[in-house]
Formats: structure tokens, C-alpha cells, sequence
């Protein structure tokens, strides 16, 4: 798949990366930065899945049983 | 020697799925506790010893008091026996200092709103439950390692880690193969006639957390016992007892 990037971006990431040892091309550097950015993107979404889990409503009825189980007052 | 593995909120289901063969001895099944408005620990084991409906006692003072409920020994079918040991059984040998910190802990878990917080309190409520777990193992393989003609162990931990965490499939079976193991090792001893492994109710999943389902599961190695009424073990206690 090919991606078409301004000419104005690409000289930025030129400039940006022309001292950087760890990249030497611009299509380097724009992998590296889309995984990142992918990679933040699984990690707040397993952090949501974890919360709606132990949703509201779950906790309230939960709190509701555990009371007339005698496990809270 | 005629022994009792009582386990708190063991579940058929997960008996079975789990496939722990240990647990399902040679005859298994569920019991019938549908006489019981709420399937209540405490009601539930004092109607087992008493073999009495023991609801309307239980809860005259109050869903608070109940857990300082206390019964006789001569009122319970432990008084068949010349040197019965009974650990940590709601109503009668209960540690009120571990279970009551544990709800301690599981009241702050729900007051608290940072997540992190209630991560902590977690953690601290499933270590404690761990904790006083392996106390009761120790004190309950030493007494069946003694002259005993009878033997009861009450163990909590299911239900108490199942309460917040009975979604988490990887910790609950950590804990049905750990319970397993121990019927497992009771199994071998020879001093062990008549095994009864007991829950006075099961767990259903309310999303990650655990409520009371409305049946108990039982096992023996020596009698298939059908449906029975919790209140009927008394007598049943009492037949195997006369027999040996
Ligand atoms: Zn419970």
C-alpha cells in the first residue's frame, strides 16, 4: 500500500531525522511513528474493555446482593 | 473417620467445567436449599449442623448480627462425636477477626472511586483470603492427621475471591484446581472412611463479579444422595456414624 504524504511534511521529516541515527528514510521514520501511535491506541482501548467490565451498573447490583447477603451494611 | 470439606459458594458449574475429578468423588450433584429466602452463608451452615431450618433465628437481630451467631454443640450433630475438630464453620468456630476485616476491605472497595484505589483494596482482599486459606489448610491436615473420629474444615476462599473477581476465569480456576488438590490429598489418608465435600451455595457471574446462585453442590465417595435438603445431612451424619 502506498501513501501519499505532502511535500511540505516530508521535507519536515527531511530536516527532522538528518541527525538522527536511527532513521534513514523519511518512510522509516513515518512506520516508526504509525506504530506508536497504533500501539497507544490498543492500549486505551484494552484500558476501556477493563472498565466496562467493572461497570457501574455491575458494581450496583453487585452492592445491592452483597447488602442482603449480609456481606455489607 | 468421617470427614467434612466444607467450601464456601463451590459451584457445580465450574466443578464441571473445570473437571475437577477430585471434588466430584464417586457420587456428586446439587443440593436443594430453595426452602431459604436468600441463599445466606450463615443460615446455610447452621441449618446444616443443627439440622433445622435456621433462618428465622439466624436473621432475628439483623443482616449485621447474624455473622456473631453462636450454636451449641449439643444442638449440632457434632455432639455424636467423642473428639470432633470443626474449623473456622460459620455459627460455630468462626473467626470473626479475618472475616470481619475482609469485609472491611470489600466496603472500602466499593465506597472508594479511584480506580487505583480500588485496585489496592483488591489486591490486599485477595491476598488476605490467600493468607487465612493456607492458615486453615495447615490446622485441617494436621487434625486429620490425628485420632479423630471426625473432621470438618470450612474454607472460604471461593466464595470471598469469587465475590469480586468470579468473571476473571484464570483465578477462579486457580482456586478449584488448588480446592482439587486438596480433596485429592484427603483421599490418600487412610484414616478417611466417609469424605462429604459441601458448599452451602453456588456463584453466578454478575459481569467480573460473583453473586450466590440458588443450589449448593455435594459429594461423597460412599452414597449417591440425590437432591438432598441441607438440613438433611444431620441424619445422614448420624446413620454413617452408627454404622462405624
Ligand atoms: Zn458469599
Amino acid at each position: 500500500m502506498k501513501v501519499e504524504i505532502d511535500n511540505e511534511i516530508i521535507e519536515k521529516i527531511k530536516e527532522r531525522i538528518k541527525d538522527m541515527d536511527e532513521f534513514d528514510s523519511v518512510e522509516g521514520y513515518v512506520d516508526y511513528i504509525l506504530k506508536q501511535i497504533v500501539g497507544r491506541l490498543e492500549e486505551e482501548n484494552k484500558i476501556k474493555v477493563d472498565k466496562e467490565e467493572y461497570s457501574k451498573e455491575d458494581e450496583k447490583k453487585v452492592k445491592e446482593r452483597l447488602k442482603s447477603l449480609g456481606y455489607l451494611d | 473417620m468421617i470427614v467434612i470439606f466444607a467450601i464456601d459458594a463451590l459451584e457445580y458449574n465450574l466443578v464441571e467445567e473445570f473437571n475437577c475429578k477430585n471434588l466430584k468423588q464417586k457420587y456428586y450433584g446439587k443440593t436443594d436449599i430453595s426452602e431459604f429466602s436468600q441463599p445466606r452463608t450463615m443460615v446455610l451452615w447452621s441449618s446444616f449442623m443443627t439440622g433445622k431450618n435456621k433462618e428465622d433465628d439466624v436473621l432475628e437481630d439483623g443482616n449485621k448480627e447474624m455473622w456473631n451467631k453462636k450454636w451449641d454443640i449439643k444442638e449440632t450433630f457434632f455432639s455424636f462425636f467423642e473428639n470432633p475438630v470443626v474449623l473456622d464453620l460459620p455459627g460455630f468456630s468462626y473467626d470473626l477477626g479475618f472475616h470481619g476485616k475482609s469485609r472491611i476491605l470489600l466496603k472500602n472497595f466499593f465506597e472508594t472511586k479511584n480506580l487505583e484505589k480500588k485496585e489496592n483494596l483488591k489486591k490486599e482482599y485477595n491476598k488476605d483470603a490467600f493468607d487465612h486459606h493456607r492458615k486453615i489448610k495447615d490446622k485441617f491436615f494436621k487434625a486429620l492427621g490425628e485420632d479423630r473420629d471426625f473432621v470438618l474444615g470450612y474454607f472460604s476462599v471461593a466464595d470471598v475471591i469469587g465475590h469480586l473477581n468470579f468473571g476473571n476465569k484464570v483465578i477462579m480456576k486457580m482456586i478449584y484446581i488448588e480446592l482439587d488438590e486438596m480433596a485429592e490429598k484427603i483421599k490418600k489418608n487412610k484414616r478417611v472412611k466417609s469424605l462429604i465435600i459441601l458448599s452451602d451455595h453456588g456463584m453466578k457471574a454478575i459481569g467480573r463479579f460473583g453473586d450466590h446462585s440458588e443450589y449448593g453442590f455435594w459429594s461423597t465417595n460412599f452414597k449417591d444422595l440425590k437432591t438432598p435438603k441441607i438440613t438433611e445431612f444431620y441424619e445422614l451424619i448420624r446413620g454413617i456414624k452408627n454404622e462405624s
